[in-house]
């Protein structure tokens, strides 16, 4: 299985909706914590495990998300920890890149996602207690959703209804928003601690997945969200990213502080099918590829990229 | 059920607003009055909708929080976040605000809260039929003020503070009531007594009146002792309530607490140590007291050297990951101010703000969960020659055409066909079988039928190298007689019905260009017949 090296620490990794073969990796310096970012844009190679990288992009500073283009195969987005998003082209030569530079957002952008269903428009999730609805077609964003007391860590536009997304943020609450509302739909106050992820079933559109400092990982229904479908523990620390699989419908990944992937079938008594320690520190970004069934990919602080077949193991050769 | 909304507690936040975030809820204030009811259209938007009726308990439960002096202080979003948490839903917690007069939170609760206390104790001195003392209202403000200066900073210390004098001006009130009234109602008892003996003294008849008055006064003595106990007792009840929401307080300081100690306990290990012994997260009030004192940006690495470079999450202190060991040495070397020496600088503002973006080369594809219940969308690749990346989008799609035998490394154990564009995957990868690690599970994807044989193989070839076979037959015919012209006619009749074949299965594009590509050819053939 292949294996890219990053010159800089790993935060996510992300499988591009267009191309099998092809991911987007953000990178920040010094562990995100001051210095320059970059993204990758990298290829498989079709013949052998090899990873090689088709263009990469400096910013000022850390990159701590990206997001492809549901619209335009060769667009990405990218999230920066100076608070602005940066729109990159691949299609263009790279120094006409990136294409925008959208500021808005006072504090750290952390997360960013893409509306697989309309396809013309994006979130970003902010340190600024806030989430934003962006258009690449204008400089400004079209809506600004604020109504988190902290960090919002990560949004997830609904795989089925158009308007409807979720946040996942640091004052332990996950919101259901409707971009057709002024506010919150609902409030799911899912743990005790900072909620660092949130993903939708694809399958099960009322079925939402939470991830938290607590170490566990819980899957709601929003008909009846007072209490959960299953709760999963199994990491040793915070988990850092989850995501349900495009393929399967009881399947979703995650990755940890405790620098192992692990995978899930939550309809199961014992739901943990799956786990790969390969990294060598904390393991940040997670995906799974929407074209290719089980195939997945992750970063981490260990400054690697793995991508490799569900069931392989990620450091065979 | 009609919910007013408020919209104050959310435009009373500190942090700056978007304007056009603040006029959308403006413009939108009657759909959300419009909200709760089920007159949406589509359904399944209202899955997302919180349909519960607002529970009673919970509100009261709320209003109670709400209404202490301590709650009234803080700032309008962690009363929210903290009703948020223990789970009341949005109407619920808006139904509390309005039942709770509320405060902006820049003008001073001074008055109201003065206002609030003098409410619990206005029916003590209503009761009281003697002059209220004066101490009473004294003491309440004495507390508000201390309260006033307590709200900025919520230092556990001050709420230690402001529970003993709390717990003093109760009992100082109660020794109060009983050194002034009871001593006064016992004059006034003296005084009534003694009238009626010098009364008694002077009219015996007044007797009977006199005893009737005695039979009053000692009515109204009990009366007032009634009273008085009744007040007295509802003192002690609003103590009680006051401890009780006190405790629920306090718990809540307790926690804090708790964080506060553990992030000093690590500050202190931080700076201890230089070594890897002491791992600890920067508590993320400490980034968010960074946020407060500066805004700079943190590009290019610079950097206010009091700002603590927090972008930690919080954890609870027995559960902290180890850390890299260079995550920490980097850590401290911010937080004494220097810079990593592998920073640069990096200009990432766009070159031409308005550049457009490249045309796309590929239309989007259905996503696997759409394709199970909605249309099927047709992938058409324009092999278009613009862009740099022409040999990624080629390299991408059409490796399988060319080359069969090659299958990508990732695809070879995976054999699930979710796409229909993919045909030409499908015709490579068509000899594997099933997934074998995969779960048993709903057939969910369509297998696109296999290609109609080839009827002629003379037209297969045609069909594959266009370009070649008519004009080798076009040479061919103007070397030979006519009876060779019925060659391209049988050759493109066969293209035809091959063509018509395979656009039953579905691939139209590829077929599709060849047969645009071989009828131009073709043209050209009879052109050049023509010319003959």
């Amino acid at each position: 299985m292949p294996v890219f090296k990053t010159p800089f620490n790993g935060y996510s990794v992300r499988f591009s909706p267009f191309y099998e073969s092809r991911l987007a990796v953000a990178t920040a310096q010094n562990f995100g914590i001051l210095g320059n970012g970059r993204v990758h844009v990298v290829d498989l190679a079709p013949t052998g495990p090899v990873i090689n990288e088709l263009v990469a992009f400096d910013t000022a500073d850390g990159v701590y998300d990206v997001a492809w283009s549901e619209s335009h195969d060769s667009v990405l987005v990218a999230a920066i920890a100076d608070g602005s998003i940066k729109v990159y082209d691949t299609a263009l030569p790279p120094q006409s890149n990136p294409v925008r530079s959208l500021k808005e957002h006072a504090r750290e952008v952390h997360g960013l996602d893409y509306n697989p269903t309309r396809r013309d428009s994006f979130l970003s999730a902010s340190w600024d207690d806030s989430v934003k609805l962006w258009t690449l077609d204008r400089p400004a964003s079209l809506r600004t959703f604020r109504e988190h007391a902290y960090c919002v860590y990560s949004v997830a536009w609904n795989p089925k209804h158009a308007d409807v997304f979720a946040s996942a943020s640091g004052d332990c609450t996950v919101r259901i928003w409707d971009v057709r509302e002024p506010g919150s739909t609902m409030i799911i106050p899912g743990h005790e601690h900072e909620i660092l992820s949130c993903d939708w079933n694809k399958y099960d559109e009322c079925l939402i997945a939470t991830a938290s400092v607590d170490k566990s990982i819980k899957i709601w229904d929003v008909r009846n969200y007072r209490v959960p479908v299953s709760v999963l523990n199994g990491h040793g620390y915070a988990v850092r990213k989850i995501k349900f699989s495009p393929h399967r419908r009881n399947l979703l990944v995650s990755c940890s502080y405790d620098m192992t992937v692990c995978l899930w079938d939550f309809m199961v008594e014992d739901a943990l099918v799956g786990r790969y320690d390969h990294h060598t520190e904390f393991a940040v970004g997670v995906d799974l590829s929407v074209l290719v069934d089980g195939l997945m990919a992750s970063t981490g602080w260990d400054e690697l990229v793995y991508v490799w077949q569900q069931g392989m193991d990620p450091r065979a050769s | 059920m009609a919910t007013t909304q408020s919209p104050s507690p959310n435009s009373n936040d500190d942090k700056p607003q978007a304007v056009s975030a603040e006029l959308v809820q403006q413009a939108n204030q009657v759909q959300q009055d419009v909200r709760p009811e089920a007159t949406k259209q589509s359904v399944p938007a209202s899955v997302f909708v919180n349909s519960e009726p607002i529970r009673e308990d919970q509100v009261s439960n709320a209003v109670k929080f709400l209404s202490h002096p301590k709650v009234r202080g803080s700032p309008v979003i962690y009363r929210r976040s903290f009703l948020e948490k223990k789970g009341l839903t949005k109407e619920e917690i808006d139904e509390a605000f309005q039942r709770v007069p509320d405060p902006s939170p820049s003008s001073q609760p001074a008055s109201l809260s003065q206002d609030g206390q003098a409410n619990s104790l206005s029916s003590v001195q209503t009761q009281a039929p003697i002059q209220t003392p004066q101490p009473l209202p004294a003491a309440p403000t004495g507390i508000v003020s201390s309260g006033t200066v307590a709200r900025r900073q919520f230092q556990w210390y001050h709420a230690v503070s402001a529970v003993g004098l709390l717990a003093a001006s109760g009992c100082g009130t109660a020794l109060l009531i009983k050194k002034v009234i009871i001593p006064k109602l016992k004059l006034w008892v003296r005084k009534v007594v003694l009238e009626e003996d010098n009364d008694y003294a002077k009219k015996i008849d007044a007797k009977p009146s006199l005893a009737e008055e005695a039979a009053a006064a000692a009515k109204a003595a009990a009366a007032a002792a009634s009273d008085v106990a009744k007040a007295s007792q509802e003192m002690l009840n609003s103590k009680n309530e006051e401890r009780r929401r006190f405790e629920e307080f306090m718990n809540l300081m307790d926690a804090q607490v708790q964080e506060m100690k553990s992030m000093s306990n690590s500050i202190r290990k931080l700076e201890g140590q230089a070594s890897s012994s002491g791992r600890a997260f920067s508590d993320h009030d400490d980034h968010r007291a960074s946020a407060s004192s500066t805004k700079q940006s943190y590009a290019n690495g610079n950097v206010d050297v009091n700002v603590q470079p927090g972008r930690s999450f919080t954890l609870p202190a027995s559960a902290e990951p180890p850390h890299p060991k260079s995550f920490m040495e980097k850590m401290e070397m911010i937080q004494r101010g220097e810079k990593p020496s592998n920073i640069r600088e990096v200009n990432d503002m766009p070159p031409n703000p308005n550049q457009q973006l490249s045309n796309r080369l590929i239309t989007p594809r259905t996503k696997p969960w759409e394709a199970q219940n909605g249309p099927r969308q047709v992938l058409q690749s324009q092999t278009s020659a613009e862009g740099l990346n022409q040999n990624g989008v080629d390299s991408g799609l059409n490796y399988m055409v060319d080359d069969e035998s090659s299958t990508p490394w990732w695809q070879r154990k995976n054999v699930r066909i979710t796409e229909i564009e993919n045909e030409d995957e499908v015709k490579a990868a068509g000899s594997y079988g099933v997934k074998t690690n995969e779960q048993p599970s709903v057939q969910r994807t369509w297998v696109p039928p296999q290609p109609p044989p080839v009827a002629m193989p003379e037209a297969a070839e045609a069909i594959r190298r266009p370009k070649s076979a008519p004009k080798e037959t076009a040479m061919q015919e103007q070397l030979a007689d006519e009876q060779s012209a019925a060659h391209p006619s049988e050759v493109t009749d066969e293209l035809q019905r091959i063509t018509k074949m395979s656009e039953s299965a579905g691939a139209v594009e590829m077929n599709g260009g060849f047969l645009t590509g071989n009828s131009t050819v073709i043209q050209e053939q009879e052109n050049s017949y023509e010319g003959n």
